[in-house]
C-alpha cells in the first residue's frame, strides 16, 4: 500500500479517483503505486492555475500523473503541486519509461525542470525558442484580429486568464 | 514554291504556333508536384492522386520525392515554426520555373489556428500562385487550382513570372 | 577513434557520436531522415546512425507539426473547442471528438440519448475503418504495393461520402459534440451505410488476397520490428502495437463507453509481435468494425439525438419565433457559451492507433482551463528505436509504417 503519510488529499472528480502528494515525495509515491499494480502511466501533464478562482490552489503548477492498473482496470490520478522559477521535481522516467517524452513536453510547454531526466530538451518547439507556451501568462499569439471581442486578451498576456 | 507550297502539299498535318505557346503547353500539361504533405490536407492530396479523382489526367501524377525534379510545390497542411525553414529550403532547392499552390486554410492563412505555433500563411516565406480555401479542401478543389495554374502557365509562355 | 565528438545537424539538433565503430572497423554514418521524406507518414525526422545498412541508433526529432492545439482550445469556448479536437489525429476526427465530448459530458453530468450513442458508435467504427484503410494504403505503397493505395482509397472515398452526407464535411466533421451529435442521420445515409456494410467484407477479402500470402509482403514484414509483449506494456504502447504482441487490451472491451458493452465483437490479437502480426490485427479489426456497424444499424433506436438541456444546446429555430426563453438561451449560448462546473476528468477512447484520451480541466468559466490530449501516436513512437535496432534501412520504412503514427497526434 502506498504509505498513508504520503497522501495529502484525496477525492473523486466526475468519477475519477485522485490523490494529492507532496511534490518532493512524488517519485516515491509513484514507485510504490507501481509496485502496488498501477504499472501503466497513461499520461503526465501539468495544469497552470494562474488566476484560477474556482478554489484555493496550494501552488501555481499542478503536475498530474494518470496511472492505470491493467489487471484490475482501476485508474488513479496523482497530483503534485509545484512552484518556483523554474519549478523542480524529480523525474519518474526511471520508473515509467513512457514518461520520458511526456516530461520533455511538460518542460517545453511549462518550464518544469525534471531532475535526473536523461535528456531534458525541448521536444515540440524549436530548440532556441524563448518562453514556455502553455503557461497562462504566455499570450496565444498569432495574428491580431481587429474588432474581435477577444482582441485584447488574445494578443496580450492576460493577468486574469 | 517554297514553304507555302510545302504547306499546301502537307495539308492539315502542320500546325503553326508561337514558341511561347508551345512551351507553355508543354510546361502546363506536365506540372510535377513535389510531395510536401504536412497534415490533413495531405490526405486529400493523396485522394487526388487516386483513382476516383485522378490527378494523372492533368499530367501531375509524378509526385516527385526530390524537389530538384519537380516544378510545383503543393503546401498541404499547417506550417509550424520548426518546419518553416525547411519549407524555404525545399523551395530554394527547386529549379526555376517553379510555382506554389497553397492548399488549405492553414497553409493560406493559418486556418483555425491563430496562435504562436503556426506560420500564419505560407506566403510569408514563399511566393504563392494559387490559394485553395477549405479545411481540408475537396480533392476536386485541388484539381481546380491545378487547372487555374495551368491556364496561368500557358499564358506565361517563354518567360515565366519574374 | 573512440573519443566522442558532437555534431550539429541543422535546426539546432546536436548528436553526440558514440565513438562506436562498425562491423569492419569503420565509423558509423549519421544520416538524417526527413522531415521532408515520402515515407515517414508525415513530418517525422529521424537521425540514424548506420553501420553500413544496419541501423545502430535512432533519435527521433518531432515538433515539426506542432500546432498549439492545446493552447488554442484554452482560447476557445467549450462548444468551439470541438473544432480543434478534429485536427490532432487527423485520420480519425470523430473519435477525437468523442473523447472530448464524453469528457465534457461527464463534467456536466449529462447523458446523451440512446440514438446519439448508437450514431456515435457508427461514426467511430466508420472512422476506424477509414483510418486503417489509410494505413494499409500508405504502408502498401511504401513497400511497393501500389495497388493497395488505389483500392483502399476507393473504399475510403465511400466512407468520406457518408461523412459528407451526415455532417457536410468529408474529413473534419466535428460531428460528435458535447451534448449529442451535430445532426440526425438522413435516410440516404442509412441507405449508404447498409450498402457499404454489404460490400466491405468482400473488399477486405480482396486486400487479403493481395497481401496476406504474398511472398514479397511476408518477407518484408515478417520478423521485422519485433516488439515483445513485455516491452510493449512497459513502454506504454496501446492499440494494434500492443495487440500485435498478443496482449488482448482494447478499451472498447475493458473500459467501454458510449454503449460499446452491448455489442458483440472480438478483440483482434496476434502472437507474432512483428509487422506482419500487426497487419493481421488491423485486418481483423476492420472485419470486426463491419460487424459492429451491422449491429449498430440494426438496433438504431428512434428518438432525439441531443440532450434536452437548453443551457447546453441551442433551441430549435422554430422556437425562437415564439418563446422568449428560447431567445435568451440562444443568445447566451452563442455569445458567452455554457460554463462547465469546476473539476477535471480523463476520458479515453480506442482509436485506430490506440488509446486516444482527453484530459479536461475546468475552472468553472466558459472556456477550458486545460485540455490535454493523450496521443496514442506520441507514446507509440517511443518503442521505435527498440523495434528498429539492427534492421536494415529499408526495414525502417516498414517499421515506421507499422507504428501507424500520425504526426498531428504526436505533435499536437
Amino acid at each position: 500500500m502506498i504509505a498513508e503519510n504520503l497522501i495529502v488529499d484525496r477525492g473523486v472528480s466526475a468519477g475519477d479517483d485522485w490523490i494529492t502528494v507532496a511534490a518532493e515525495s512524488a517519485h516515491e509515491a509513484l514507485s510504490s503505486l507501481k509496485d502496488e499494480g498501477y504499472r501503466l502511466l497513461v499520461f503526465l501533464t501539468c495544469v497552470d492555475h494562474l488566476a484560477d478562482s474556482s478554489r484555493e490552489w496550494p501552488r501555481r503548477y499542478e503536475l498530474v500523473y494518470q496511472l492505470r492498473n491493467m489487471d484490475t482496470l482501476e485508474q488513479l490520478r496523482v497530483r503534485a503541486f509545484v512552484d518556483g522559477d523554474p519549478p523542480h521535481v524529480e523525474s519518474v522516467s526511471d520508473v515509467f519509461p513512457p514518461a520520458n517524452w511526456d516530461e520533455r513536453e511538460t518542460y517545453d510547454m511549462f518550464g518544469i525542470v525534471f531532475e535526473n531526466h536523461p535528456d531534458l530538451t525541448r521536444i515540440l518547439m524549436p530548440d532556441d525558442w524563448v518562453g514556455h507556451p502553455l503557461r497562462r501568462d504566455y499570450p496565444v499569439g498569432g495574428e491580431v484580429v481587429e474588432f474581435s471581442e477577444e482582441h485584447e486578451t488574445w494578443q496580450t498576456a492576460p493577468d486574469k486568464a | 514554291m517554297g514553304l507555302e507550297a510545302l504547306v499546301e502539299s502537307m495539308g492539315q498535318n502542320i500546325l503553326t504556333t508561337t514558341l511561347g505557346k508551345l512551351i507553355g503547353w508543354g510546361r502546363g500539361n506536365s506540372v510535377w508536384p513535389a510531395q510536401f504533405g504536412l497534415a490533413c490536407c495531405a490526405i486529400e492530396m493523396i485522394h487526388t492522386a487516386t483513382a476516383s479523382v485522378d490527378i494523372a489526367r492533368f499530367g501531375s501524377e509524378a509526385m516527385r520525392a526530390s524537389p530538384r525534379q519537380s516544378d510545383m510545390m503543393i503546401v498541404s497542411g499547417r506550417v509550424s515554426q520548426k518546419m518553416a525553414p525547411i519549407l524555404r529550403t525545399i523551395y530554394d532547392q527547386m529549379p526555376e520555373p517553379k510555382w506554389v499552390i497553397s492548399m488549405g486554410a492553414c497553409a493560406s492563412t493559418g486556418g483555425v489556428f491563430n496562435n504562436y505555433a503556426l506560420l500564419q500563411g505560407v506566403d510569408k516565406i514563399v511566393p504563392v500562385d494559387v490559394y485553395i480555401p477549405g479545411c481540408p479542401p475537396r480533392p476536386e478543389d485541388l484539381l481546380n487550382a491545378l487547372m487555374i495554374l495551368q491556364e496561368r502557365i500557358k499564358a506565361q509562355g517563354i518567360t515565366p513570372r519574374q | 577513434m573512440t573519443d566522442t565528438d558532437t555534431t550539429v545537424i541543422g535546426q539546432g539538433v546536436t548528436v553526440t557520436k558514440t565513438g562506436e565503430t562498425g562491423a569492419f572497423g569503420g565509423e558509423l554514418l549519421t544520416v538524417n531522415f526527413g522531415p521532408h521524406h515520402p515515407s515517414t507518414h508525415g513530418v517525422l525526422r529521424l537521425i540514424v546512425d548506420l553501420d553500413g545498412e544496419q541501423v545502430k541508433r535512432i533519435k527521433p526529432v518531432i515538433g515539426y507539426l506542432h500546432t498549439g492545439i492545446e493552447k488554442q482550445a484554452e482560447a476557445l469556448r467549450w462548444q468551439q473547442a470541438v473544432v480543434v479536437t478534429d485536427r490532432h489525429d487527423y485520420l480519425s476526427p470523430p473519435i477525437n471528438n468523442l473523447a472530448y465530448a464524453l469528457a465534457v459530458e461527464r463534467l456536466m453530468g449529462v447523458d446523451v440519448p440512446p440514438r446519439a450513442k448508437v450514431l456515435r458508435v457508427i461514426m467511430s467504427e466508420l472512422t476506424r475503418l477509414s483510418s486503417h484503410l489509410v494505413w494499409m494504403g500508405t504502408s502498401g505503397i511504401e513497400l511497393g504495393a501500389m495497388t493497395m493505395l488505389m483500392y483502399c482509397f476507393r473504399e475510403r472515398d465511400t466512407i468520406l461520402d457518408m461523412n459528407e452526407e451526415i455532417s457536410g464535411y468529408r474529413m473534419h466533421t466535428s460531428y460528435i459534440r458535447p451534448g449529442g451529435v451535430m445532426a440526425d442521420a438522413t435516410p440516404r445515409f442509412l441507405d449508404m451505410l447498409d450498402k457499404f456494410i454489404g460490400a466491405m467484407p468482400g473488399h477486405v477479402d480482396e486486400y487479403e488476397d493481395l497481401l496476406t500470402m504474398n511472398p514479397i509482403w511476408r518477407s518484408r514484414t515478417m520478423g521485422i520490428g519485433r516488439l515483445p509483449a513485455e516491452d510493449a506494456k512497459v513502454l506504454g504502447a496501446t492499440g494494434p502495437m500492443l495487440r500485435g504482441s498478443g496482449v488482448a487490451w482494447d478499451l472498447r472491451k475493458q473500459m467501454p463507453y458510449s454503449g460499446y458493452e452491448g455489442y458483440e465483437f472480438e478483440v483482434a490479437t496476434s502472437d507474432l509481435c512483428d509487422c506482419y502480426g500487426r497487419y493481421l490485427v488491423r485486418i481483423k479489426e476492420m472485419r470486426e468494425s463491419v460487424k459492429i456497424l451491422r449491429q449498430a444499424l440494426d438496433r438504431l433506436p428512434d428518438g432525439p439525438v441531443n440532450v434536452d438541456d437548453r443551457k447546453m444546446l441551442p433551441p430549435p429555430r422554430e422556437e425562437l419565433e415564439t418563446s422568449m426563453e428560447a431567445v435568451i438561451h440562444h443568445f447566451k449560448l452563442f455569445t458567452e457559451g455554457y460554463s462547465v462546473p469546476p473539476g477535471d476528468v480523463y476520458q479515453a477512447v480506442e482509436s485506430g492507433r490506440g488509446e486516444n484520451g482527453c484530459y479536461v480541466v475546468s475552472d468553472g468559466t466558459h472556456k477550458p482551463r486545460r485540455v490535454k490530449f493523450r496521443a496514442a501516436s506520441f507514446v507509440n513512437l517511443q518503442p521505435l528505436e527498440r523495434m528498429a535496432m539492427n534492421h536494415m534501412v529499408a526495414d525502417m520504412v516498414a517499421i515506421i509504417g507499422t507504428a501507424d503514427t500520425v504526426l498531428g497526434d504526436v505533435d499536437r
